[in-house]
Parts: C-alpha cells; structure tokens; sequence
C-alpha cells in the first residue's frame, strides 16, 4: 500500500521550437529552477532527480541529471537517467512516482530536456555490441522511417472501417485550433482543412501536417509527497492518481519500431498496440476510475493515426468509432472529450525526453484552471498517455 | 560484381527466393529474422530451427515513401518515392515488411498474393547489395 500521495507541487515549461543558440543543458536547467520556484521550494530541497537520458546528446546528454545539476550546483542527491524512447517522460514520472509512494522521498525533481535532430529519427550508429540481427540498421537500408510504421497501420485502419484522408486531416485542424491558443506551442497557426489536404504526402496516406515535428523542448515537474505538499502550502492540490507503465505483449500485431515483423493479423493473440491498453487498464484501476470519469485526454498525437488509434486503447471508444468522435466535434476544446487541448504534439513537435512531461505540466495547469484561452471549463480529472518506440507506454491520471 | 546480403541469412535465392526465419519446435512460433531464441514468454523449451517462410502470402498493407530515409539508406540521386510492402504469411502467422519490386504502388490491392523476389537494393563502391522484395504473384487474380 502506497505510504503518501503524490502531489504535482511545480511545473516548469521551456517553449518549443528550434533554439540553435541555446544548449539542452540551459533549457533543462530553466525549466528544473522553473518547477522548483513554482513549488515554492529551493533547489537545496530537492531529495531526488529523475531525467531523461537523451540520446542526441551524446555521452552527457545519457546522463542529462548530472549534467543540469552540476550546472546549477551539485547536492549529492540520488539522480536517475531513464531512457525509455519517446515514452521517457512517463516512465521517468513512474519513477518518481515510485519513490514518493514508497516513502523513500519527499520530493523528487522530474527533467525532460531534448534537442532533437530535423527530419526522420535517424538511426543511432552501430556499435561493436549492436544486438544481432541488427534490425535498426536493415530497416533503414530497406526504406522504413518511423511515419511508414504508422502509414501501414493507417491503411489497415482505412479498409477496416473507412476512415479516410479528410478524418486525418481533421485531426490536425482541430489540435492546430488547440495550439493557436497555447504560448509554449511552437506551430501557432490554426490549419484549414484545405491548408492540411495540400501538404506534401510523407509517407501516404499521412501528410507533413500530420506528421509531429521534431522539436528543441524542455519540461519539469516537481512531485512531492502529501506530507510536504501541507507544509508547502500547495493549492489546489493536483494529485497524482496514478501513474503505470507497460511494454508490448506477444502475439501484438503492430509492426514495432524499428523491427521488420509482427505477428499476422489472422494470428495475433493480442490487441494492437497491446502496450497502450495496458498502460491506461493499469492506471483506472490503479486510481478507481474509468475512461468515463476522464474530463480530457492528452495523448501521444506523433500523427493523426495515432489519436484515432489511442482513443481506442485508452478505452473511450470501440474500434473504429473514434472518427465518430472527431466528425461529431466531441474530441475538439468545448465537446465532451476534449483531447489534446495543449495542441498536442502536432502543435508541439517531438522533443522525446521532454514530451511526456509536457502532458502533465498541461493537465497540472487544466486542473489548477490557469490555463488560458485553452482551458477546459471544470476540469478535474485528466489521463495521459505517451508512445515511445519498441512498445513503452506510460499513463499518469491526474485528479483535483 | 560483388554481391553481400543485406541481411545474413534472412533470406535465400535457391532454389527458389524466399525469407529465413527461426521455428520454435517446441511451440511452433516463427520469428523474423531468425532469432536465436523462442520470443514466446510462455515457451519454456525455446528449441529454435531456421525455417523457409512461404514463399508467396497475402497484401496487408502498403506505403509510398516520399522523402528519401537517411542513411544507411542509400537514396538515387534524383530520390524516387519508394513503396514498402507489408506481407501476411498466413501459415506461419507472421507478417513482415520488405521493399516493393517495381516502383510504382499502383495496381495494388489489399489482399492480393505477393511473393518474395531476392534483387539489389543499392550498390556503391564495394558491389552490390542485395535483400528481398516483394512484387505481386504472377497471375494472381485478387482473391
């Protein structure tokens, strides 16, 4: 049984674009000193660190913790470095999480910092203890960025239930019209649905616009045991409800980035991203609620296949029927599931060790009712949900 | 000209062309590529033989790619949209990706029978390399 609550006491958010001229390190350690201030704290009272290990950047950036706090001053607290591809910033808020139900801390420092390269993801060079067969390095000789993975399933998706370009475009107009109305979002623009239907095709049927970018992004929050939260004085106190983490099963159809098979679909033995539904059963029934209770979502949008697919897994809907969703204007701010109300990664851009993090400095801002021109009347309940690559997924629910 | 597999083992031109997985023989999973082990948790033999695959299965889905990928990809300069395939071998459960031979999409359905070729990918300096496509089955009627 867990020994406290976890309370999101600060956040801290970088906007996100392209900042050629400032380094991961200034950006992580903006948004660390952010959370921290917002939490009404001193950066001598944080217990603990988690932080995303940020492959772009080298052998520092694997260990981005260390490299921020010997930046802003070293105190010798226990500092984790967490990959878990674009899923990190959950799993690093899991381990945070962890620690404070567990009691071993009080207050634990979440970090998501991220420069990350334009374009496709390329590969990471092959090194003498690449895995054997080196499927990361003959998936790019065969021809297979990471959009394609989500185009093939977007094709299934299409000939199973219809689905057609103008529902993928839609998605982006409707999080474009959510990232119009938030000051960190990179693409402030609100897209026509004739603007998205004449972007370049990437990967068909997915165009540029609804393909997320790959953005410079930093993130940080600030969890703190309820004990403390008291003797911070923290109003209103956004719970941590719950928060889960969950990788692929056997027998999952989806062809997993950046492998080259799955099991058929005539013998799959588990759901479709089997992950996702993992991850989001774990945290209603790690919080006592359902997809029902939810006021809004923010979800993994890395393409408009995704939010379709997602509202499926995340249990709002059954298969095939998240369209319905999205043509009945439910999913935009102002229906009855908002989803992405941040703008969504579509709006964002990609910043993989920042970006699950985002999420929950939005929902923290949605439940606190600061969030602007985008905020979600009365909100109180929120989950989250990241993607990350090879089958990570993490869901946090967060309740006031 | 020297020609170097893009993939050891995974694939084989003779007698016919067809892709090389592992078997599990206690449980009858088929992995590819090859594996060295059993990837089913329930599987507590793990007792794995390379296998063929079928050497023709069904269209599950497609994509035209219209950005050159990165490298190791290696991209004809002009870039030429590439399609990539994904296959259903039915009768070993699997299903698996692989460039389209022939460069145009068009004409494809889902559904159809596909069968796997062995061709260049690309060549440069050292020779050639080459890995499997698929391309629609000669005389495939749909369904």
């Amino acid at each position: 049984m867990p020994v406290s609550d976890v309370i999101v006491a600060g956040v801290g958010l970088h906007p996100w674009g392209k900042f050629p001229e400032k380094s991961w390190v200034e950006m992580g350690a903006e948004v660390a000193m952010g959370a921290v201030a917002d939490a009404g704290m001193e950066w001598t009272d944080v217990e603990a660190m988690v932080s995303g290990a940020m492959q772009w950047g080298g052998s520092t950036g694997m260990r981005s913790g260390n490299t921020i706090a010997a930046a802003l001053g070293e105190t010798g607290v226990p500092i984790a470095n967490i990959n878990n591809a674009c899923a990190s910033g959950g799993s690093l808020m899991r381990a945070a999480y962890a620690m404070i139900t567990s009691g071993m801390h009080d207050s634990v420092l979440v970090i998501g910092t991220d420069k990350s390269p334009k374009g496709y993801f390329p590969s990471v060079p092959v090194l003498a203890d690449e895995p054997r067969p080196p499927v990361d390095m003959v998936r790019w000789q065969v021809g297979v960025p990471n959009p394609a993975y989500w185009a093939l399933e977007m094709r299934k998706r299409m000939e199973a239930y219809g689905s057609t370009d103008e529902h993928l475009a839609q998605v982006k107009v409707k999080n474009s019209r959510h990232g119009s109305l938030n000051p960190y979002a990179r693409y402030r623009k609100a897209f026509t649905l004739e603007q998205v239907m004449a972007s370049p095709m990437v990967c068909d049927p997915l165009r540029l616009l609804e393909i997320c970018a790959t953005s410079d992004g930093a993130a940080a929050v600030v969890l703190v045991s309820d004990k403390k939260a008291r003797r911070l004085g923290v109003s209103p106190l956004v719970k941590v409800a719950a928060c889960s983490l969950a990788s692929g099963e056997f027998g999952d159809p989806t062809i997993r980035i950046p492998l080259l098979a799955a099991a058929s679909d005539g013998a799959a033995t588990a759901p479709l991203l089997s992950e996702s539904r993992l991850a989001a059963q774990m945290a209603y029934e790690q919080a006592g609620l359902g997809p029902e209770d939810m006021d809004f979502v923010e979800l993994p949008d890395n393409s408009s296949w995704h939010e379709l697919q997602y509202l499926e897994t995340m249990g709002f809907c059954d298969p095939g029927e998240a369209e319905k969703l999205l043509d009945a204007g439910e999913t935009a701010l102002g229906g009855r599931l908002p989803v992405c109300p941040s703008g969504g990664f579509s709006s964002f851009g990609e910043a993989t060790m920042a970006q699950g993090i985002l999420q929950i400095v939005e929902v923290t801002w949605q439940l606190r009712g600061t969030a602007g021109a985008r905020q979600v009347e009365g909100a109180t309940k929120a989950i989250t949900e990241v993607y990350g690559a090879q089958a990570n997924n993490s869901a946090c629910i967060l309740t006031t | 000209m020297k020609q170097t597999p893009v993939l050891e083992g995974a694939f084989v031109s003779d007698p016919e062309p067809a892709l090389v997985g592992s078997k599990c023989r206690s449980c009858d999973t088929v992995a590819f590529p090859a594996s060295f082990t059993c990837p089913n948790p329930r599987c507590a033999r793990k007792d794995v033989v390379s296998t063929p695959l079928s050497r023709t299965g069904r269209l599950a889905s497609w994509t035209t790619v219209h950005f050159p990928p990165p490298p190791p990809f290696v991209a004809p300069d002009p870039f030429e949209p590439i399609t990539v395939v994904e296959v259903e071998f039915a009768s070993e459960g699997i299903q698996v990706v692989g460039p389209l031979a022939g460069a145009s999409a068009e004409g494809l359905r889902m559904g159809m029978a596909m069968e796997t070729v062995v061709e260049p990918y690309y060549s440069d300096d050292s020779g050639e390399v080459i890995g499997w496509k698929f391309r629609p089955a000669e005389g495939d009627a749909g369904e």
